[in-house]
Parts: structure tokens; sequence; C-alpha cells
């Protein structure tokens, strides 16, 4: 088991403003599980990309069985034997398995497909990854699970080395997800090697050998499973430095709440208990992908069929659609600005006044926008060349902020529910996002602020409130709780 | 705070000359269309001599204003994405109604307004299926355009409608004042009518708002679903006023009028430069396009080519202008 199958070193990738990767090493030995670890944003999905021959990286080397290894192309890297199983599956749900499994590679007779024979190769594949499912199945007929194994019978025709499995969990229930753990099994005592991506602590004991942490683009520990607790292991994900950032002390607004959460019920996805929001208030959601952040914002915005008992003002309080909750006086910035957010082919002017024409005199909209929504434009200082400059020329950062300057535009908001809003923006959108955020708060809007980033969440959040698969297990101040006791609660889903 | 407003006012001084760029495609692309239009009358008229008398005009405007009509209602269904294939069927639909409710004795005026609340009705019943059950609208419109058509045979057996009327029921369709036929004078109105609603008020805006990205439209708390139900409301309306000016013209309403309308009122759109996808365009470009196309027809006639070629030509022209639109906005996109 000293065979070593991969070796990444010195691994620099950066993009534009920001340095993704900056020297990880990673070893990776012939048949075993090895887990990659890292907080969002720490650099795991970059490595594998680079893996994979999807990213070129900047500065490092990889070895490949002692060999200098440089995909170009992500077709490079299969063929070499480097197969990735995403979180998003790869399937195309309408055809069968035996088509998935053979996409492309289909055996033929002249133009014709050999069915038989494609059939007998798709049951070997199958076969091997101990799934019972006809090959004839439509991807789409199938369940999760076995969606699943289906991909990884895909990247097995391949011959892989090594095999990547990005939160395979994410999707999967318990007893399903022993399945895939013994398959993993299989695999290693084949002498394949697997890295397996995952959040979930309790996963990594129970499949992985040892375990790659990543924090901030660097390797910050590698560790032998079996023998370190996952209290150690979260240490080292949460880092120490982090601690020294306080926010300015601002006091804690007081009185009575404006938003009254009581429940918000999605069957299946969320259960969300007692949260309240008072006027001037940043409440901070904070929990893994898929924990139900966005669910709980869409629902109180009206925007998914949910149970929602909760007092907006002090009256009772349920929006059937975004248009309601509009008009109830709830702003959303959705997670996505570009799909959900902004109109791109549309100019900045119309965008920030979009929200703001449900009013008499229903008339010259052009004008009236542009006069309604230059105080916001111009408080937010959007970068345009103009309010006639297609919103879709324009920075990140800027984009964000003509989401908001609708609000603004707008005016009469309550409720502001920010979601991810500072995703992919760089250090200074993020802080200068942050200001104009507190600004609204302080003119009395309730603020609720779901985000991946922690640290992000404890400087500008007044309290947090910490979900975990669905539920909101835990609350804290951030001025008294250490990150590290909040992150440990996001992660593990243990109330302190 | 100072800084702020500094740097917005800095960057309105810049305006015109940023927007400069994308404003210049733009008008490249609308006086294109407007340069070749005027390029295929100096030919025309050189071809044939009789392409620039009075009559000509007159009867030019007249054959092409009910395509126009119709084009209109369906350049704001395109606006918002959607797509309106019922149009002819609603059309013929609206031309028999009219004809009916008159022989039956029904006034002038009510006949009229009950004809295109028909074809209004019929629109909304299309695109809010379309909107409230997140159904394909070529789907919705393309049952219509089967069902509708059904529907106005069994009115009459597949027989004509005689439209026994009052004479100035009958100079709605085929009256001119002067050398300029009413018909065109209400393309015309409506063209206008169109464009003030589109780019004056706050429903046109959200039409365009709907186009660009109906999720962020959704989410900005429009009210989509209603928008996307009015346009088809608004395309039906027309189709069927277009119907009734023809039973006016010809005095007797058509079970079989205006088959194929939805094509030639879609490929004014489109060379009119209105994206397929939505949020781009506008009627002005429709307006022309729509004389375009008569008048490319019109010369054909003169020049005794049959109606075959006729279609050979409009469709190369469609697809040049399509080229050209494509090359431009690429350019434009680059700059």
């Amino acid at each position: 088991m000293t065979d070593e199958r991969l070796r990444m070193s010195g691994i620099v990738k950066r993009f534009p403003g920001t340095v993704a990767l900056d020297g990880v090493e990673l070893t990776v030995r012939a048949g075993e599980v090895h887990c990659l670890l890292g907080e969002n944003g720490a650099g795991k999905s970059t490595l594998m990309k680079i893996l994979a021959g999807s990213y070129r990286p900047d500065e490092g080397t990889i070895l490949l069985d002692g060999e200098p290894f440089s995909p170009s192309t992500p077709h490079a890297g299969l063929a070499a034997g480097i197969a990735v199983i995403y979180q998003e599956l790869d399937l195309l749900p309408d055809l069968t398995v035996a088509q998935n499994l053979l996409l492309g590679r289909s055996p033929r007779f002249g133009p014709f497909v050999r069915r038989a024979r494609r059939a007998g190769l798709a049951r070997q594949a199958l076969d091997r990854v101990g799934a019972r499912f006809p090959v004839t199945t439509r991807v789409r007929d199938l369940p999760i699970a076995a969606q699943q194994l289906t991909a990884i019978a895909k990247a097995l025709t391949a011959d892989a080395r090594v095999i990547v499995m990005d939160e395979p969990s994410a999707t999967l229930g318990e007893s399903e997800l022993e399945a895939v753990f013994g398959v993993i099994r299989s695999l290693t005592e084949e002498g394949r090697s697997v890295i397996f991506i995952s959040h979930r602590l309790d996963e990594v004991k129970a499949i992985g050998d040892r375990a790659t942490v990543l924090r901030d683009g660097r390797t910050a520990g590698v560790y032998d499973v079996a023998s370190t607790t996952p209290d150690e292991i979260v240490a080292a994900m949460i880092g120490e430095a982090k601690e020294l950032v306080r926010p300015a002390g601002r006091p804690a607004p007081e009185g009575e709440p404006l938003l009254t959460v009581e429940r918000v019920h999605v069957p299946g996805l969320i259960d969300v208990r007692d949260i309240d929001v008072r006027p001037g208030e940043v409440v901070g959601l904070a929990g893994l992908g898929g924990a139900g952040r966005t669910t709980l914002l869409r629902a109180l915005f009206g925007d998914l069929k949910a149970h929602v008992t909760a007092r907006l003002d002090g009256r009772p309080f349920r929006a059937g659609s975004p248009a309601a909750a509009v008009r109830a006086g709830l702003a959303l910035v959705p997670e996505s600005r570009k799909e959900q957010g902004l109109m791109l082919g549309l100019s900045v002017g119309r965008n920030a006044a979009i929200a703001a024409l449900d009013r008499p005199p229903w008339l010259l909209p052009g004008r009236l926008g542009r006069r309604l929504a230059a105080p916001a434009l111009a408080g937010l200082g959007v970068r345009s060349v103009g309010q006639s400059q297609l919103v879709g020329q324009l920075s990140g950062g800027n984009q964000q902020k003509v989401v908001l300057a609708k609000w603004i535009t707008r005016g009469g908001i309550k409720v502001l529910l920010l979601d991810e809003p500072t995703r992919g923006l760089d250090v200074g959108a993020k802080a200068d996002l942050y200001r104009q955020v507190r600004d609204l708060a302080g003119q009395g809007v309730a603020v609720l602020l779901a985000s991946s980033e922690l640290n992000e969440l404890t400087a500008n959040a007044d309290r947090i409130q910490v979900l975990y698969e669905g539920r909101n297990i835990a609350r804290f101040d951030p001025r008294v709780s250490p990150e590290s006791a909040i992150a440990h609660a996001v992660i593990t889903g243990a109330t302190p | 705070m100072t800084t702020s407003i500094g740097s917005s006012v800095a960057a309105s001084a810049e305006q015109a000359g940023g927007a400069r760029p994308r404003r210049g495609a733009d008008l490249i692309v609308k006086s294109n269309l407007l340069l070749v239009f005027l390029a295929l009358c100096v030919v025309a008229t050189l071809l044939a001599p009789q392409f620039l008398t009075g009559r000509n005009i007159a009867n030019l405007l007249q054959q092409s204003s009910l395509t126009g009509i119709v084009a209109i209602g369906m350049t704001m269904v395109v606006l918002t994405a959607g797509i309106d294939l019922s149009v002819g069927s609603v059309a013929a639909f609206g031309g028999m109604t009219v004809a009916i409710l008159m022989a039956a004795g029904v006034p002038v005026l009510p006949a009229i307004l009950l004809s295109v609340l028909a074809g209004a009705v019929f629109g909304a019943i299309m695109g809010g299926l379309s909107a409230y059950l997140a159904l394909p609208a070529f789907m919705t419109t393309l049952a219509g355009l089967t069902a509708i058509r059904g529907l106005t045979y069994l009115l009459t057996d597949g027989k004509p409608a005689e439209a026994a009327g009052a004479e100035s029921f009958q100079l709605l369709g085929g009256g001119f004042i002067g050398y300029v036929p009413i018909v065109g004078i209400i393309f015309v109105v409506i063209t206008i009518l169109a464009a003030v609603v589109l780019r004056g008020t706050t429903f046109g805006e959200y039409v365009y708002a709907v186009g660009s990205n109906k999720e962020a439209a959704r989410l900005s708390g429009l009210p989509v679903r209603g928008v996307i139900t009015t346009v088809f409301a608004v395309s039906g309306a027309l189709a069927a006023l277009a119907g009734v000016l023809l039973t006016s013209r010809l005095t007797v309403g058509q079970p079989t009028a205006f088959n194929g309308l939805e094509l030639d009122a879609i490929a004014a759109v489109v060379l009119g430069g209105t994206n397929l996808f939505g949020g781009r365009g506008g009627v002005f470009g429709t307006f022309v396009a729509v004389l375009l196309l008569s008048v490319l027809r019109n010369l054909c006639n003169l020049l005794g080519l049959g109606s075959f070629f006729q279609m050979v030509v409009t469709g190369l022209i469609l697809l040049v202008a399509l080229v050209l639109n494509m090359l431009i906005e690429r350019r434009g996109a680059r700059a």
C-alpha cells in the first residue's frame, strides 16, 4: 500500500484578482480512498479540475504512477485514467443506461449500432459496480443512487486509475450511500485509487484511509483517518488565524421583531423554526451547500410551495408569489445574479427601475425610470457608462449593485433577503456591497443574509443561525462566539 | 458619498461616447432595413414604370396592411419570447363572425367589437395556458391554429358567409381617402399605438423585461403571467381585426382565408429585427419589413414573375437579412 499513484506538488492556480491554489500538495497511494476536505472556497474543486485537465496550473507538477502528467483537456485526463464523477451527474436523462454508458463508443456494424453487443458491454459495466437494474432503463426513471452507480460504471468503462467523486453523498440516502461505499471498497481492492470529496466527517471516518485538508488554497494537513479525531480535522479546516477578525462594536438592534418566522416547512427539504429579525438587524444564515438556506429564502419570498407561518410588522404574513412578497415589502437578491437577478440584455437604468414602475402614472417608463433610478445608482456608486449601458457588460460587483439598486429604487423595503450576495466578487467589491447592506439596515431594514463564507457572516451579521440538513440547529452571537464554534456546528451539525 | 456622486456625474458625461458603438450597431441594423427598402423601391421604379403610380402604391398598401396589422401583434408576442401560430385561424374566425353577426341583424359597430373581442379571448386562452401551465406557446397556439380553423368551418359548414351590410362597413376595408386606403391608415395608427405602448408605458417595459429574462422579471415582482396572457390577447384581437377588414373589403366572410398568415407575420417580425428569443426589437422594424416584403411581391407581379418565383425570392431575402443582422450584431458586441 505504499505504492504512490498520484503526486501533485506545488500546485498554484491564479484567477484574476485571486489566488485559488497557492502551493497545494496532494499524494494519493494506489488502492486507497483519499478524502479531500476543506471549507467552501478552500480550493478542492479547482484542484480536481486541474487533475482532470479542465484547468492548467500556473505552477507545479503532477506525477501519475511516477510519470510526469499534464493533461491539457478533460479528454486527455480521461485517456490517462483520471475519471471524475461530478456532483451534477453528466448523464443524459432521456437515454437508456446502455446508451449512456457507451455514449460515442457504441459497437457498430457499418452505420448500425450493434444493440445486443452494446447491452452486453453495459451489463458487464453495471455488474462490476454491483448494480442490478436493467441496462434498457431510461436514466430519468432511475432513483438517484442508481444514477450515481451508473455514473460510476461509466467512469469505469474508461479503465480509470484514479476516480474522483465530488460529494456523492449530497444526493444520497443512508442505504444508497452504503451501496456506493461497497463499490468504492471493491474498486480499491482492484488497486484503483479513489479521491473522495465530502463535507461530512462521519463519511470520511467510514470510508477514508487518509485525508488531505485544504484551507485557503494551501494544504493544511494530511491525516491518517483511523488515528485522527474529527475535532482535529475540523480544526485544520477552520484554522486559527480568523479568530482575530471581529466586527466593530455595533449596538445590537433592539425592539420588536419586524419579521417573525415561526415555521417554514417544505416537505422533504426544510423545516425551519423560530427565526426573527428586528429592524436594522442583519441575521446571518450559515450552512453547508444543500443545508436549505436558499430554500428558506425562496419560501419566504413566495417562490416555491411551502407552509409558512410568519408575521411581518405584527400581522400574519405568507407570500403566495414573488409579486405578493414584493408588495408586502420583501426584496430578494437571488443566488445567481445573471440568471435570476438581472435582464442582461437591457440597460442599467431599465434594470434598476423595473421594480418601481408598478404605480401611476404608468407612462414614460424610460424617462421616469432614469429619474427614479439615478439616486440609487449614484448612492451605490455603480460604475457604468451612463444608465444606457447594457448591464451584461458590467463587472460582477457592479451587476450586484444594480440588483440592489432595483430594490432601493422601488423603496419601501422592510425585509431584504440576500442569497450569496458576494459570490464571484473580489475583496473590494465584497466590502463595498456589505457597506451598502449595513447602510440599508441602518435605515431600519431587516436583513436575512445567507452566505457560505463564514467570515463574511461573522463580520457583518448581528446574529447567526446555523442550518444543517434543512433545520436551524443553533444560533450564535458573532460578538461572543468564536468562529471555530460556529464552523463546528456548520460542518458537523452538532449543537454546542 | 461625494466621490460616488462625482463618479456618476463623470459617468453620465461619458455616456454619449461610450454608448455609441451599441447604438451605432442598432442604427445600422435599423437603417439597413430602411436602406434596402428604399433601394428596392428605386429598382422597382426603374424596372417597372407602373410601380410608382398612385393606383399601384394604393393597391400595395391595401394588400400589405392586413398582414401588417397581424405582424404588429406578433411583434409584441415575440418580444416576450413567445410565438403565436394561431393568427391565421383567428383572423378567419373574426372575418366569419362579423359577417354572420351582421347578417343576423347586429349593427356594424357591435358586430366588429364582438368579433375582435372573440379574437382577444382566443388569444388570452392560448397565452394563459402557456403562461399559467408553463406550456410552450408554440404548442398551445398550434393547437389553436387547428381547432379555431375547424371552428371557423363549423360556423357555416365551410360555406362563405355573405356580409349583408351597410356601406360604411364596406368602406372600412375597401375605402380610400384620395389614394390612401383606409386599412393603410388603420395599419399606421396601430403601429404608432403599439410603439407608444411598448416604449411609453409600464406595460411595454414589462414586455421587454419578460422577454429578456423571465425568471429575473418574476423575482422582481413583475406580473409575468399577466403580461404574457395580455400580449397573446392583443395578438388575437389584431388578427380578428384583420379578418374583419378582409370581410369588409370582399363583402363576404371566407372560412378559408388567411391560410399561412402566421408565417408571413413571423417573417416580417424577424426581418424587422425583433429577436425571436425576446427582449429586443420593436414595431417600426416590423412596419418597414411588411412594406418591404410587399414591394418585393408587387415587383415580381409587375415583372410578370409567377408566384412560385416570388416565394423563392422572399425566402432568400429573409435569409440574407438574417445573416446580415447576425453579422452586424456580432461586430456591435465585439466593439
